[in-house]
């Protein structure tokens, strides 16, 4: 692993934010992990704006969103993203408490990666998140424009 | 009457039309001193009249004037009357109008005239007669039309003050629909999310503190974790059971006899070191949504396997009552069994007979398959008796009532 990509995510849970750093710590995966709170924080970070407006203009390797959002809500977020010619190639993850039929075909139907629904079980949780860390931000090769930083 | 109608139209028309029916009626209906009076007054009135045409010598009146007399008198007054008017027309015009005057007797040259006459009133008299038979006819059958048509209009509103009625419930079903969709979906996000949150915890507590935990802090924590974990499922039962409700169901001819061996054979995996003695009649194809249909056949021999798992040998038994307008399968099996007054609650959600300890799950597989069974329109029912084992029956409609099965929606 010579190079870990960046990995968004887009959760306003703080307890579901910490969990999942944990699991991704638990793993050592040292990817940078941005985490923003809700669905327009999610957009100001990828269109360099707002309090992002000094970062580099790249894209994460992943994002891993969540549906029910603050605001803009998941898959509005989900919907801008692919819409935009720059950013439409970005991968996806949706990842959330929702099983339901309808949020996953909307998902699909919006493009998304891969939809991922956190487990209640703590060892399938972890094992989720690191098996999602692992595959987008470490195997998976993504589109050129997106940053890879050496560890 | 007909040429009435021409004065008035639509609802009056109608009310015009039909007071001169009633008058008519009345009269013809009359007692028959008044319709005999009748003929009477109008033979009198045509003879003064024609008296009176002939003192002035204005011959030859009286032959319109006993006419109408009897015209009149068959139109409004029917046969008998008419009869009489044109006896008395005829005695009237041979006494006072043929020669020689004022006698019965008919001269030689005026005997032509009166033949004449009296035919004339005899055939005017049948023919308006009959005109009036079938005018009367005709007036009969007008009203009876248009009373059924009243008749099919008022259904024709009731059917419409139903249909509206009918599409009110449905909107009213719609939005109570849409509101248990979005219960569904809030318990589906909203309730998992905290509830992860207490297993997660509770699992970095439980790895951070255990050496510093004692037994029973320990066992707590355990504790705490399974619960957790059990109400997860139990959302996920409950939900997948609300999904069942208002998922939509693809029917086509299944095979039961194959749907129960594979599910035999799947369960196969899970009865490892167990003597269980399978006794599969023979079962038909029958009609309806073949993965709901297979829940249905998982849960009860899960349950079947379940249930016997203290038997040394176990028995179970798959057969189908194949009967006129319904056939009805059974699982029967040696095992545990229950009270019958309790047979009742067995398809109740989350409703068990046994203690957790005894028997593992959370008492929505039943529940599920009377769910499934009566979205096919059918029936579920359950005999059993404690240590004896049970029977679990469902009844599915037979493949005959096509247009009533393409109609089927959730």
């Amino acid at each position: 692993m010579s190079e870990l990509g960046r990995i968004l995510l887009v959760e306003d849970d703080p307890r579901d934010v910490e969990l999942t750093l944990t699991a991704l710590g638990d793993y050592n995966l040292a990817n940078e992990v941005v985490v923003v709170r809700d669905g327009e924080k999610a957009l100001d970070y990828l269109y360099c704006r707002g309090e992002f407006s000094a970062r580099s203009n790249d894209s994460p390797a992943v994002m891993l969103l969540d549906l029910k959002l603050p605001k803009v809500n998941g898959l509005e977020v989900l919907q801008r993203v692919r819409s935009d010619e720059r950013l439409k190639l970005m991968p996806v993850v949706v990842l959330t408490s929702s099983r339901e039929e309808q949020d996953i075909m909307r998902s699909y139907k919006l493009g998304v990666n891969a939809y991922v629904v956190k487990p209640v079980d703590f060892h399938e949780f972890v094992n989720a998140i690191k098996e999602l860390g692992v595959f987008w931000a470490v195997i998976n090769q993504p589109p050129s424009g997106s940053m890879k930083t050496a560890p | 009457m007909g040429r009435f109608y021409g004065l008035a139209k639509g609802p009056a028309r109608m009310a015009v039309s039909r007071s001169l029916a009633r008058w008519n009626l009345e009269l013809q209906g009359g007692r028959p001193p008044i319709r005999y009076g009748f003929a009477l007054i109008s033979v009198a009135v045509a003879l003064a009249v024609g008296l009176a045409f002939q003192y002035y010598d204005f011959r030859d009146a009286e032959l319109p004037l006993f006419d109408f007399a009897i015209v009149v008198t068959a139109w409004f007054m029917g046969a008998g009357p008419s009869l009489l008017a044109v006896v008395l027309s005829t005695a009237c015009f041979d006494y006072f109008f043929t020669e020689p005057f004022y006698s019965f007797e008919v001269s030689r040259q005026d005997l032509a005239y009166f033949f004449l006459f009296t035919a004339w009133a005899v055939v005017t008299a049948w023919f308006v007669g009959a005109r009036r038979r079938i005018e009367s006819d005709l007036r009969h059958t007008r009203d009876r039309l248009q009373a059924e048509v009243e008749q099919r209009k008022r259904r024709e509103g009731e059917i419409r003050s139903l249909n509206n009625e009918l599409a009110k419930r449905a909107g009213e079903l719609q939005t109570s629909n849409s509101e248990l969709e979005s219960f569904a979906y809030s318990v589906s996000h909203d309730l998992r999310a905290p509830l992860r949150h207490v297993v997660g915890y509770s699992e970095l507590l439980q790895k951070h503190a255990s050496s510093s935990l004692d037994e029973k802090s320990r066992r707590y924590m355990q504790t705490i974790l399974e619960s957790a974990k059990r109400m997860g499922h139990l959302i996920d039962d409950l939900l997948a059971f609300s999904r069942l409700g208002r998922a939509e169901t693809t029917k086509s001819p299944v095979s039961l006899d194959r749907l129960v061996n594979e599910v035999v054979s799947e369960l196969g995996q899970d009865t490892k070191g167990r003597d269980i003695a399978w006794k599969i009649s023979p079962l038909p194809v029958c009609y309806g949504d073949r993965s709901m249909l297979r829940v249905v056949i998982v849960n009860l021999l899960s349950n079947a396997v379940k249930f016997t798992g203290m038997r040394a040998q176990a028995e179970i038994e798959v057969g189908c009552v194949d009967g006129e307008t319904e056939l009805e399968v059974f699982v029967r099996d040696n095992g545990a069994g229950f009270e019958m007054e309790y047979a009742n609650k067995l398809f109740g959600v989350f409703q068990r007979l046994h203690l957790p300890e005894e028997f593992e799950g959370n008492g929505i597989g039943l529940a599920t398959v009377r769910r499934i069974i009566h979205r096919h329109r059918g029936k579920v029912r359950a005999e059993g008796e404690v240590d004896q084992g049970a029977t679990f029956y469902f009844s599915l409609p037979k493949a005959q009532d096509t247009a009533e099965r393409t109609a089927d929606t959730p």
